[in-house]
C-alpha cells in the first residue's frame, strides 16, 4: 500500500492549480490588460563584447526555459531569437491563412524517399518557437522511452533515465500549466488543473473507443481551466495552431519569458546566428549573428543552442573552422543523423449530427494504450492516439489528400460540420541516414539552407499501418457513417542526440557538446528517441535539468568553474 | 493519397455535374456560386465580434482584391480556367482564387520548404501553366483556356493523377503545390465560410456551446445534408 502523502502535499492537492508555482512568476508579470504577450520595454541590454555568461541561440521551449531558470540563478544571460517579438494583440489574428508569419518559412531543401513537409507543420519562429502554434498537448514521456534498446533492441538507450526528468515534469506541469484527468498510463500522475470541457466530436470519440477496449482520457493539455495569475480562461475559439490571442494557451511567450526579463535577461529578436566562434584552445567564444542585414558578434563564456532539430545542426555545420573542418562538435559525422518525425495519420469521420469541429481546443482527448512494443503486433515501440480539430483550410487540404477536387471536393467542403477527426502519433524510429545537411543553395545572409532528407524503415510503415487499424476502428465505433483518410507526420526532433560515449552522440548527458566544453545543446535535437508524445514539455524539462546542473555546478561552462 | 477504406467510392476521376440539383440559393451575404447549405448565414455579419487585426486581414480579402502582378496575361487565362475546374466555380460570385495566389507568389511569400528535385514555387506555377497549355496542344487546342470543357476535365484529370507527361519536375508534387495555394486562397475566404457554416474568428468572443447539434445563437442550422460520400460516390461525379 502506499504511504499516506504529508499533510501540506493534500493540502496543495485540494488546491490544485489555485497554487501558483514557485520559481516562475511569469503569469504574474503579464499585463492584465494584455496578457497574452510580456513586454520588452526595460528590459535589461549586454553589450556586445561583455562576455555574457550563457548565450543561448533560439527562445523556444529549450531556450526560453533554460534562459528563466538561469536567470533565476544569477547568471547573465542573451537570447538571440531569429523572429520577432511578438505583440499577439497587433500580430496575430484568429485566422489559418493569416497566421503565416508564426512558421519558419526561410528556405529549405527536403529529400529523401518519405520527405517531410516543414513550415507550417513543424517549425516556428519568433519569442516563443513552435510552441506558440503547437497544439496544447503536453504529455510526459514514459519510463521505457529512455530504454528503447535494453527492452526493445531498437534504436538507443538515453544516457539519463525518466526518474532524472521525473521532479522537472512536476515543476512545469504547474508552471504551464497542464490540465487533464489522471494518466494511468506510463508513470502514472495527475494534472495541477482538471479536465477541460471536450465536445461533441471528442464525446462520440470517447465512447467508440471504449466499444473497442480503447480508453481515451481528457488531456493533457497546456492550457489553463481558469485563470492562471493574470492569465485568462481559455474561450474554446478553437485557434490554438494559430497562435493564442488569449493568453490561456502555454507558449514560452507567456510562461517563461516574462519571468526571465524580470530576471536580467535580454532577449534580442530578429537576430539570425550565423556561426558560433571558437578561439585556438577549442572553446566557444560567442557566436556571430545579422539583425537586419547587419552583421553582429555577441561574446559569451558559454553558448547554448536551441534552434531546434533543422536550424541546431544546421548552426554547428556551418560553424566550421581550421580545428573543426566537418563542423563545430561534428568529428564522429554525428551532427544532423537521427533525425526523427513522428508519424501522424489521421482519420476522419462523417457522423449524423453536427459536430463543428472548430470549436474548443483541437488538442481534447487522448490515449497511450498502445505506447509500448506489443510483440503480437510485429513490430517494436507504439503510438497514441489524439484529437486534431482541423481548421477549414487544413480539412480541405485533408479532402485532397483523400484524392477530391472540383465539385466532389466543394461537397466535401460543404459538410464540414459533420466530420471529426482523430490522428496518431507513431513512434518512428532513428536512422542514422535520416539526417540534416547544408545544401548549396545560400539564404539572405549567405549561410547554405538546410536540408533535410528523410526515409521511413519497415517497422514505420508497420507501425503506422496498425494505428490507421485502430483508429478507423474507433471511429467507426463512434458511430461514423464514412472515413477519410492521409498520411502525415508530425513534430521534429533528434539531429544532435545525447549520448554515453563521445563515439555515438554530438553531446553527452549533460547536453554539453562531446567536442566543445563550453557548448551545449538545448532543445529537441538532443532526444536519441521520441517515443509517441508530444515533444514540447520534454523539451522545457531537459533544458530545466540542465540549468539546475550548470548553476550547481555539477556541470561547468564557464571558464573559471570548470572543475580541474 | 487515397482513403483506402473499401467502401469510398473510387476517388479521383474526371468530373460532371453540378452541387446537388437541391443545394439552396443564398438567402444572406454572399458565397461561391450563391449557393451552401446555411442560405441565412453570413459570417461577415459577425464582424463587428472579431478583434482589429482579424477583422483588418480577413475583410482585406472581400475588399482589396489584389491586381495581378505576378503572372503574364496568358498565364491568367490558363491558371485562371484551371483554378475555376479544380474549385468547381463554374459562375460568379467567383472567390478571386488566381489573385490570391498571385499576391502570395509577387510578395514572396514561402512555404519553408521545396523538395530537392523541384524547382522554386513561383516557377512550379509557371510551369503549370505552361503543361496545361501543351497539354491542350496536343489535343489540337490553342491553349488551356481555350479547349472544350470535356478536354479541359481530361487535362486535369490526369494532372491530378500524376499521369501528364512533364519533364522539368515531378507532376504529383507540383499538383500538391498549387493545389496547396488553391486550397489556402478558397478557404481563406469568408464567401467559403459562409458557405459550409464556419463560425470563423471567435475572438474575443469566443465559442461556448460546444456540444453535439448545438450552435451558438449567431450560428445558423444547415438548411440541407447530404453525406457527400454517398452522393458523390451516387452521382458518378468522380
Amino acid at each position: 500500500m502506499k504511504p499516506r502523502p504529508p499533510a501540506k502535499a493534500r493540502l496543495a492537492r485540494g488546491l490544485k492549480g489555485a497554487l501558483h508555482p514557485a520559481g516562475n512568476d511569469s503569469s504574474l508579470l503579464l499585463d492584465p490588460r494584455h496578457p497574452s504577450a510580456p513586454r520588452p520595454e526595460g528590459m535589461r541590454r549586454h553589450p556586445e563584447s561583455e562576455a555574457v555568461d550563457m548565450l543561448i541561440v533560439g527562445c523556444g521551449a529549450g531556450g526560453a526555459t533554460l534562459a528563466q531558470r538561469l536567470a533565476r540563478r544569477g547568471w547573465r544571460v542573451v537570447v538571440l531569437e531569429a523572429g520577432p517579438f511578438w505583440d499577439p494583440d497587433r500580430d496575430w489574428v484568429s485566422d489559418e491563412a493569416g497566421s503565416h508569419s508564426l512558421y519558419w518559412t526561410e528556405p529549405r531543401v527536403i529529400g529523401g524517399e518519405d520527405p517531410v513537409e516543414l513550415g507550417k507543420n513543424n517549425s516556428g519562429r519568433g519569442v516563443g518557437g513552435s510552441m506558440v502554434h503547437f497544439a496544447g498537448f503536453a504529455p510526459r514521456f514514459h519510463p521505457s522511452d529512455f530504454e528503447v534498446r535494453s527492452r526493445d533492441g531498437v534504436a538507443a538507450d538515453w544516457p539519463i533515465s525518466y526518474e532524472e526528468l521525473r521532479p522537472h515534469y512536476e515543476q512545469l506541469e504547474h508552471e504551464l500549466p497542464v490540465a487533464g484527468e489522471h494518466w494511468p498510463w506510463g508513470d502514472p500522475h495527475g494534472y495541477p488543473h482538471s479536465p477541460h470541457p471536450i465536445g461533441g466530436g471528442a464525446l462520440r470519440i470517447v465512447k467508440g473507443a471504449e466499444r473497442c477496449g480503447i480508453e481515451m482520457r481528457v488531456g493533457p493539455v497546456a492550457i489553463a481551466n481558469g485563470s492562471f495569475g493574470h492569465r485568462p480562461h481559455c474561450i474554446y475559439r478553437g485557434l490554438c495552431l494559430q497562435g493564442c490571442k488569449v493568453g490561456a494557451k502555454a507558449s514560452p511567450l507567456v510562461t517563461h519569458v516574462p519571468d526571465a526579463l524580470a530576471h536580467g535577461v535580454e532577449v534580442r529578436a530578429e537576430c539570425m546566428a550565423t556561426r558560433i566562434e571558437t578561439d585556438e584552445s577549442g572553446r566557444c567564444t560567442g557566436v556571430t549573428y545579422f539583425h537586419h542585414g547587419e552583421e553582429h558578434f555577441q561574446a559569451a563564456e558559454a553558448v547554448a543552442v536551441a534552434g531546434y532539430s533543422i536550424e541546431t545542426p544546421r548552426l554547428l555545420l556551418h560553424s566550421s573552422s581550421a580545428r573543426f573542418p566537418n563542423g563545430l562538435a561534428n568529428g564522429n559525422d554525428m551532427v544532423g543523423r537521427g533525425v526523427m518525425v513522428q508519424g501522424a495519420p489521421q482519420v476522419g469521420g462523417r457522423f449524423p449530427e453536427e459536430l463543428r469541429m472548430y470549436k474548443a481546443p483541437p488538442p481534447e482527448i487522448a490515449s497511450e494504450q498502445f505506447y509500448e512494443t506489443d510483440a503480437s503486433r510485429g513490430f517494436a515501440r507504439g503510438f497514441s492516439i489524439q484529437t486534431v480539430g482541423p481548421l477549414p483550410i487544413g480539412w480541405a487540404e485533408h479532402v485532397l489528400a483523400d484524392g477530391h477536387w472540383g465539385q466532389a471536393l466543394r461537397e466535401y467542403m460543404r459538410d464540414y460540420n459533420h466530420w471529426y477527426v482523430i490522428g496518431a502519433l507513431n513512434e518512428l524510429l532513428p536512422r542514422s541516414e535520416n539526417r540534416v545537411t547544408l545544401a548549396e543553395e545560400t539564404d539572405a545572409n549567405g549561410m547554405p539552407v538546410a536540408r533535410m532528407d528523410y526515409s521511413q524503415c519497415d517497422n514505420d510503415r508497420a507501425n503506422i499501418a496498425f494505428g490507421k487499424e485502430r483508429m478507423r476502428e474507433i471511429v467507426h465505433a463512434a458511430g461514423a457513417q464514412d472515413v477519410l483518410e492521409i498520411d502525415r507526420y508530425a513534430h521534429l526532433v533528434g539531429g544532435c542526440p545525447m549520448s554515453d560515449s563521445p563515439d555515438s552522440g554530438v553531446v553527452d548527458s549533460d547536453q554539453r557538446a562531446w567536442e566543445v566544453p563550453n557548448l551545449f545543446i538545448a532543445d529537441g535535437s538532443v532526444m536519441p528517441t521520441q517515443g509517441s508524445a508530444n515533444p514540447a514539455l520534454t523539451i522545457m524539462a531537459l533544458s530545466a535539468r540542465l540549468a539546475e546542473r550548470l548553476a550547481a555546478k555539477r556541470v561547468g561552462a564557464r571558464r573559471e568553474r570548470v572543475a580541474a | 493519397m487515397s482513403g483506402g477504406a473499401g467502401h469510398l467510392p473510387n476517388l479521383g476521376g474526371a468530373q460532371s455535374g453540378g452541387p446537388p440539383a437541391e443545394l439552396p440559393r443564398q438567402r444572406r451575404g454572399t458565397t461561391p456560386q450563391m449557393r451552401g447549405r446555411y442560405p441565412d448565414y453570413d459570417v461577415l455579419e459577425q464582424a463587428d465580434h472579431w478583434d482589429e487585426a482579424t477583422r483588418g486581414v480577413v475583410l482585406d480579402r472581400v475588399e482589396r482584391v489584389p491586381s495581378i502582378r505576378f503572372f503574364d496575361e496568358r498565364e491568367v487565362a490558363t491558371l485562371g480556367a484551371f483554378c475555376d475546374l479544380v474549385m468547381a466555380q463554374d459562375s460568379e460570385p467567383r472567390i478571386p482564387v488566381l489573385a490570391m495566389v498571385d499576391e502570395k507568389l509577387s510578395t514572396g511569400r514561402a512555404e519553408g520548404y521545396r523538395h530537392v528535385d523541384m524547382p522554386p514555387d513561383p516557377e512550379v506555377w509557371r510551369e503549370v501553366a505552361r503543361m496545361l497549355d501543351s497539354a491542350a496542344a496536343e489535343q489540337g487546342a490553342g491553349g488551356f483556356a481555350g479547349a472544350r470543357p470535356e478536354a479541359q476535365l481530361l487535362i486535369v484529370r490526369r494532372f491530378a493523377e500524376g499521369e501528364l507527361r512533364w519533364e522539368g519536375c515531378p507532376v504529383d508534387k507540383a499538383w500538391g503545390v498549387a493545389m496547396r495555394d488553391i486550397l489556402s486562397a478558397f478557404y481563406s475566404h469568408p464567401w467559403a465560410w459562409s458557405e459550409i457554416g464556419f463560425g470563423g474568428p471567435a475572438y474575443p468572443r469566443g465559442y461556448a456551446r460546444l456540444g453535439p447539434g448545438q450552435r451558438e445563437h449567431w450560428e445558423s442550422p444547415p438548411e440541407f445534408e447530404l453525406d457527400p460520400v454517398r452522393d458523390v460516390s451516387e452521382r458518378g461525379l468522380e
